[in-house]
């Protein structure tokens, strides 16, 4: 490496020889071992640089700004979320089935013993496989 | 190209993962701020484009094909989009007062005058151009390779350097009184 591509990089990259270009470390090692005083005084002008461009400090992340960042990002339900609601949701509306059935069941049992007359319409027309009351009551 | 050494956490992301996602914040989020506010020299806007550029990181995470590009390198890119938006509004609608600089308050182990100092240097480097101010920060500020900063630049490694020389040097001017021997 010459010297003055040797000052080229410290004027570019400035005096910390690790930032400089991986290509051309190993020859300006070999040149600042060659000659120090040279080497040093050339980095030296980079330092002060790199020394005053260093106190301009980053900003600092805003607690608020991190949160809003975090809140924006789509997360997954948590894990068996929604099909553990729709589960218990289906469990809860068998339950209810079967308990609406076994009323309709002992009903049936029941009329099949006693003609239930005074018996809630709903209930008359499960008993007459009707699906929808409305029929029950348009026929009645 | 060497494994990305985000992809991992990047891949949690897409997967919704509340850790990965928090990780990732506290991974890019302050450098992006500090890219942003480079560039920009103004808190407030600096703040916008961080939190523009991490949505579209969540936007981008799921879609994200490993190998391709390295990640840092894509947020870079997409930070300095951002901010050159930013800068090119201001030239189209210029203001009547010019914008805030960063206040660089001083750290509890530095006193009034690095500062000061501090403040300087931004001023300084917001009177270089742009492509300048873009290659210092990303070389100085940022620790990015000439390769990786000439690739986020879209530029040769060889006008990466001319354009590092001619910032630095005019930093060198305007600091002059600082960096003198």
């Amino acid at each position: 490496m010459t010297r003055d591509r040797f000052l080229e990089l410290a004027d570019a990259h400035g005096s910390a020889v690790a930032r400089w270009p991986a290509a051309e470390r190993e020859a300006a090692a070999i040149l600042m071992a060659a000659e120090p005083e040279f080497a040093r005084q050339s980095l030296a002008a980079a330092d002060r640089l790199d020394a005053a461009l260093d106190l301009w400090a980053p900003l600092s992340v805003p607690q608020g700004l991190r949160e809003v960042v975090i809140a924006a990002a789509p997360l997954a339900r948590p894990r068996g979320g929604l099909r553990a609601w729709l589960l218990g949701a289906g469990v809860g509306a068998g339950l209810a089935a079967a308990s609406a059935a076994g009323l309709v069941f002992g009903v049936v049992l029941s009329g099949n013993l006693a003609a239930p007359t005074d018996a809630p319409e709903a209930v008359r027309a499960a008993m007459a496989g009707y699906d929808d009351l409305s029929e029950t009551t348009e026929g009645a | 190209m060497d494994s990305d050494p985000d992809e991992e956490l990047l891949a949690r992301v897409a997967q919704g993962d509340p850790a990965a996602v928090r990780a990732l914040t506290g991974r890019k989020l302050p450098r992006v701020l500090a890219l942003a506010g480079r560039m920009l020299g103004e808190a407030s806007e600096a703040e916008d484009v961080a939190q523009e550029a991490m949505i579209r990181v969540w936007r981008q995470a799921p879609t994200w094909t490993p190998g391709v590009a390295r990640f840092d390198t894509w947020l870079h890119r997409v930070t300095l989009n951002l901010c050159y938006d930013r800068l090119r509004r201001r030239r189209e609608i210029p203001t009547e007062t010019p914008p805030e600089q960063v206040d660089v308050g001083p750290a509890p182990d530095r006193g009034l005058e690095a500062a000061d100092v501090g403040r300087r240097v931004g001023s300084a480097m917001q009177a270089l151009p742009d492509r300048q101010r873009e290659a210092v920060a990303l070389c100085h500020y940022q620790d990015l390779t000439n390769i990786e900063a000439a690739a986020i630049m879209g530029v040769s490694v060889e006008a990466l350097e001319s354009l590092l020389s001619r910032g630095r040097r005019a930093l060198r001017v305007a600091l002059s009184d600082m960096v003198a021997p």
